[in-house]
């Protein structure tokens, strides 16, 4: 079983640097297809940070360098031919607090295969919106009303429909942070559903600050501490006996 | 005695009590005994007299200013004999205002001799009358705050009633903001009122012909002069549309530049120039488009073969344009700045590129935000005076051309009240009922552009 | 999956594209408005540099007691009331013999400022030992002469667009041509008032003018204003009325300034019969005008006052009064005068409102006090701008760049203050 999971991100030795600050130090890590790797680790560890290797979004932050590989597909995604915009497509990314643009639901969705020029025909990119609505199991909710602003929606919906707004450009890999901080219980059992669900067609990866839901919705964890990785492996191993003493005492709830 | 002296002394009699009420407090607090003292410190009890010198001298004062023109009418008709009131044509009032007008000491040759006594007299009697007034004013004050200081004891709190009187003063100075706002309603109205008696207010909004000049010679047959205002607001509008065609690109993508694409030290640099821009004066803008942008289009529309007027709308809209440009990019730019950063996160993390970022995230969410800006740089063109003065036309034209002259709102007021102006032709007046008009169209447009502004700093805060 | 990677990399040069086309659109904005500033700056700067000298002629006078003190009584008075102008007159003949007829004697004559007949006959009465001496003298030329020497390209035009005919432009380089013409320092224009003639036109009188207004202006504004906005700030109560007022200010700034000329003219003119210009009536309606300014930037550096200071201060027993005045006001003192400044020098520029009140006059004497006659730089550069006399180009150019400085001076000031006390709380 171990062996037949595909890589489809690797890190080597990667370090970020917030001016002369270190953020994250020399991360070697694995990450597998078409499984959902959770990232935890106390506040200000670098998850973010990490995370935001993946899909270059550090590039938008003036003062930040990164250092080592990233490969994605065995393809380093620093290199200086690969455009930012072209890995970005591949790698969506949801954030910790709903962000839907000041548009309407269905422009929202839109917004990727528009920009992208993804679709060829407006009857195409309509089946495209509805069907991401779909998969982020929010069309029900939303199907009279496309024409509302997104800001309009409640939390776990705008959530859900950054989600949408996500998958309608097809990545491969769903970088997620914090998905659920700032949703009820309810609206976080509807999106770990989705992860669930999700986790077939894609590769996920998600920063999380609940134990539970690493549990729950996680088949690998890395475990951070102050910018180093300690621990790395199947999420039912990491909880239940973590080889680190640290990891141990996170999880455990002694520190963070 | 005039009001610089009266100033003077008050300040002299202020420092008296001053000390004088000090060192009452202080032997009262002496009297006392150690135990005991005085509920508030010894300035405060003199503050509190200060007050009753000061207050009530700034009443009296003002509305011995107020009363003062009334008290010169009075002296000037019980001065005058009747005969001369009785020969003069026109209306008593305009006796009086001509009596006023007289240099004593260099009296316009061919004056009457009897408006001139009266002249001599007036000063006269104005000037006892003045020193009497004010001499009263600080025998007033004086007694008023002496009481005060007589009242020192330990169940006086001075204290307490000073900063009473302290927050009242401050909210007399904030209230001065509308008092000021009052003064214009009421300056412009009254005036564009009696505007109105003599030209009806249909003409004046929908009249095609303007041309005021013909009202000074009254002998002649059309000695009403024309108030038609559509060719001076065509003018008006001409021009602020230039403006804003040249203001609204140039402003709009600097801010995005600065904002967006710019290193923190090429904005430091590019920022302070900017704000140069917006700190020139009008006049030098004025001079500019006058001396320079005019000249050089007419020259640049020879070689073209191409008749421009050396006062043309374009030469004066496109300066007013340069002026606007930091006044939209900074207020643009603190608008697309408040786009909380999540949202172009959000565009970045789709794949989109600066550019898409900002035409379609950033723009339409800072819209409402530009939409203010712009309507306030409206406003702001529409009543600039000293460029238009210096380098627009001053004959109304009702054309769409940019090339030919055309006038403005604020080059008519100017022109109408500039040099000898009798206070109630028409032609005065005239600059009035333009001014309301502009008061309430900017007014307008400004508290429009501030709702919208304010509303849209409430939703990204 | 594939296909929307392949779809998306063809498009990306196309992308890229746009993005540089719309990077270089902001560049371009940026660009040409720091060129109009440069343009506008160059140009005034080339046009203004040349007001600061004057051309001058060199003359030999002969202080002629014959001419000057005919009757030989040796008295002030007499030699005061002279006529100088037969002494250049007689200088400039002997220099040129041939000119006979009265009408090229005149035009001759006129090559020299008539300003400068006052300032031999002072030379002479403070020195009297230089009677029926011959002395060298540079004496200032008119200003037509003067534009032409400052603008040779004016040489070439033809004889009526040159402003002094052929005959006079032969006179003028004859005396180049013997090095009796150069540049001096035009200590006139920054001296005396306005004037008819270019040549003895100064600013001056209207740099007084403008400080005896904004002196007005400062002494109302700054206290009502900083009134204002203590009140408004720390100890108005939030209801609808203090909200009207609020309104009310930030509407004003907006307000057109003409528009507050119009209120001046009707109120302080008209109705309280006030005189027409005086810089005290126009520092009171610049004080109207700059008082939003004020209050806006008073309430600014009072709110960067941390709420924490408040509280100790009323902690220790003090009244919300004496904390404000004790503790938070010192403390955004250096705010509230960055503002002031700001607000004068604005002030400074401003001239449409002081139109409406009879601030354009044609003054020649150097006001003295708030109520005398008078104008202000920026009207002073109006004025000039609107006369027709050549020489007043340059004049007004060079009335800009003083005015400038006075800005960037006041400016400069300001930021100063503001990096000097600049604190973080
Ligand atoms: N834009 C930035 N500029 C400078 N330093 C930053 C920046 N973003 C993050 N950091 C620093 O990098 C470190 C890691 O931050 P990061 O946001 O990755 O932590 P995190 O693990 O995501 O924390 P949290 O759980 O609170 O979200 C922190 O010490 C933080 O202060
Ligand atoms: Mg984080």
């Amino acid at each position: 079983m171990v062996s037949k999971k595909k890589i489809k991100v690797l890190t080597k030795r990667v370090s970020v640097f917030y001016g002369d600050k270190q953020a994250i130090k020399d991360v070697n890590l694995e990450i597998y297809e078409n499984q959902v790797t959770s990232l935890i680790g106390p506040s200000g560890c670098g998850k973010s940070t990490f995370l935001r290797c993946i899909n270059r979004m550090n590039d938008t932050i003036d003062i930040c360098r990164i250092t080592g590989k990233v490969l994605i597909d065995n393809d380093d995604i620093y290199k200086a031919t690969l455009d930012p915009v072209l890995l970005r497509a591949r790698v969506g990314m949801v954030f910790q607090k709903p962000n839907p643009f000041p548009k309407s639901i269905f422009d929202n969705v839109a917004y990727g295969p528009q920009i992208h020029g993804l679709t060829n025909s407006k009857e195409e990119l309509e089946d495209l919106v509805v069907n991401s609505l779909q998969k982020a199991g929010l069309f029900n909710e939303v199907k009279d009303r496309m024409n509302e602003s997104g800001t309009s929606l409640s939390g776990g919906q705008q959530q859900r429909l950054c989600i949408a707004r996500a998958i309608a450009v097809s990545p491969e890999i769903i970088l997620m942070d914090e998905p659920c901080s700032a949703l009820d219980p309810i609206a976080t059992a509807v999106i770990e559903e989705l992860i669930d669900e999700l986790m077939q067609n894609y590769t996920i990866v998600i920063v999380t600050h609940s134990m539970q839901q690493a549990a729950r919705v996680s088949q690998q964890t890395a475990y951070f501490h102050m910018g180093n990785l300690i621990e790395f492996g199947e999420t039912s191993k990491i909880f239940q006996n973590p080889k680190n003493k640290q990891t141990q005492d996170y999880i455990t709830g002694r520190i963070g | 005695m005039g009001l610089g002296s009266f100033c003077v002394l008050i300040i002299l009699i202020a420092t008296f009590i001053t000390w004088y009420g000090n060192n009452k407090a202080l032997r009262v607090n002496h009297a006392l005994g150690k135990d005991l003292k005085l509920p508030s410190l010894p300035k405060y009890y003199s503050f509190y007299a200060i007050l009753w010198l000061i207050i009530p001298s700034i009443i009296l004062i003002l509305t011995w200013y107020i009363a003062k023109p009334l008290i010169l009418d009075v002296l000037v008709l019980s001065f005058i004999s009747e005969d001369t009131i009785k020969n003069f044509s026109g209306d008593p009032s305009m006796l009086v205002d001509r009596v006023k007008s007289i240099n004593i000491e260099r009296p316009f040759p061919g004056t009457d001799t009897n408006l001139i006594e009266a002249a001599v007299y007036l000063k006269k009697t104005l000037e006892r009358v003045q020193t009497f007034t004010f001499l009263s004013i600080l025998s007033l004050g004086c007694f008023l705050s002496f009481i005060a200081i007589k009242k020192i004891n330990p169940a006086f709190r001075a204290r307490q009633i000073v900063e009473k009187y302290n927050v009242a003063i401050l909210l007399v100075c904030s209230v001065v903001a509308i008092v000021t706002t009052i003064g214009i309603v009421f300056s412009l109205i009254f005036e564009a009122l009696r505007f109105f008696d003599k030209i009806p207010l249909f003409d004046f909004l929908f009249g095609l012909s303007w041309s005021p000049q013909m009202a000074i010679r009254e002998d002649q047959v059309a000695s009403q002069g024309s108030f038609g205002a559509i060719p001076i607001f065509a003018g008006t509008l001409l021009i602020t549309i230039i403006a804003m065609t040249v203001a609204i690109p140039v402003g709009l993508t600097s801010a995005i530049f600065l904002s967006q694409y710019s290193s923190p030290m090429t904005r430091s640099i590019i920022k302070p120039l900017l704000e140069i821009l917006a700190g020139v004066p009008t006049v030098v803008y004025g001079f500019f488009a006058a001396i320079t942008v005019g000249p050089f289009l007419k020259g640049l529309g020879d070689v073209f073969s191409l008749n421009i007027a050396s006062e043309s709308a374009l030469a004066a809209g496109s300066v007013m344009g340069i002026m606007i440009i930091p006044f939209i990019s900074s207020l643009s730019d603190d608008v697309i700045s408040a786009v909380p950063q999540s949202l172009k996160d959000g565009s970045y993390a789709m794949g989109a590129t600066k550019s898409e970022t900002v035409k379609k995230v950033i723009l339409p969410a800072a819209l409402p935000g530009i939409v203010g800006a712009i309507l306030l740089a409206i406003s702001r063109a529409v009543g600039e005076t000293m460029i238009v003065v210096m380098a627009a036309g001053i004959a109304a034209n009702l054309t769409a051309n940019p090339l030919e002259a055309v006038t403005t709102v604020t080059v008519q007021i100017v022109t109408l009240l500039i040099g000898d102006q009798e206070f109630d032709s028409a032609k005065t007046l005239a600059a009035f009922a333009l001014g309301i008009t502009l008061f309430v169209v900017t007014l307008m447009l400004n508290l429009f552009a501030l709702r919208i502004v304010h509303k849209y700093r409430e939703k990204y805060e | 999956m594939n296909k929307n990677t392949r779809i998306i990399a063809e498009s990306l040069k196309k992308r890229n594209r746009s993005e540089s086309t719309f990077r270089l659109m902001g560049l371009l904005g940026i660009i040409s408005a720091i060129s109009f500033l440069v343009i506008i700056l160059t140009s005034i700067i080339n046009e203004g540099k040349k007001a600061f000298v004057s051309t001058q002629i060199k003359l030999d006078i002969f202080f002629d007691s014959k001419i000057l003190d005919p009757s030989n009584s040796g008295k002030i008075t007499e030699i005061e009331n002279a006529n100088y102008q037969t002494l250049i007159k007689a200088s400039l003949l002997n220099f040129f013999p041939d000119v006979k007829t009265r009408n090229d004697q005149r035009d001759l004559l006129s090559m020299i400022s008539s300003s400068e007949q006052e300032n031999l006959m002072r030379t002479l009465t403070n020195d009297i030992s230089l009677m029926n001496t011959k002395k060298e003298f540079w004496l200032k030329s008119s200003s037509k002469y003067d534009v032409i020497n400052k603008n040779p390209e004016m040489i070439d035009f033809a004889e009526e667009d040159r402003l002094i005919s052929n005959q006079q432009l032969f006179w003028f380089n004859e005396l180049k041509k013997d090095n009796r013409v150069n540049f001096g320092f035009n200590k006139i224009f920054f001296t005396a008032a306005d004037s008819t003639e270019p040549e003895q036109a100064g600013i001056w009188g209207s740099v007084m003018g403008s400080f005896f207004t904004l002196f007005v202006t400062l002494l109302l504004s700054f206290p009502i204003a900083v009134a204002a906005g203590v009140f408004l700030e720390e100890l108005a109560p939030k209801n609808r009325f203090t909200h009207f007022i609020e309104v009310n200010i930030n509407n004003l700034a907006a307000v057109p300034s003409i528009i507050f000329g119009l209120l001046g003219l009707a109120i302080f003119l008209n109705v309280m019969h006030l005189p027409r210009s005086a810089p005290l009536v126009g520092g009171m309606v610049l004080a109207l005008m700059t008082l939003p300014t004020i209050i806006i930037a008073t309430r600014a550096s009072l709110k960067a006052v941390p709420p924490s200071i408040r509280e100790a201060a009323i902690g220790m027993g003090a009244t919300k009064m004496q904390t404000v005045t004790h503790h938070v006001l010192p403390l955004s003192m250096p705010g509230i005068s960055t503002g002031t400044i700001i607000g004068m020098s604005q002030a400074l520029g401003e001239s449409a409102p002081l139109l409406m009140i009879g601030m354009v006059a044609f003054i020649v004497d150097v006001p003295e006090s708030f109520l005398d006659s008078s104008t202000v730089l920026p009207v002073q550069i109006y004025l000039w701008k609107s006369t027709a006399a050549r020489g007043f180009v340059e004049l007004t150019a060079a009335g800009v760049l003083v005015l400038l400085t006075f800005l960037i001076l006041m400016n400069s000031f300001a930021i100063i203050i503001r990096k000097k006390f600049e604190k973080k709380w």
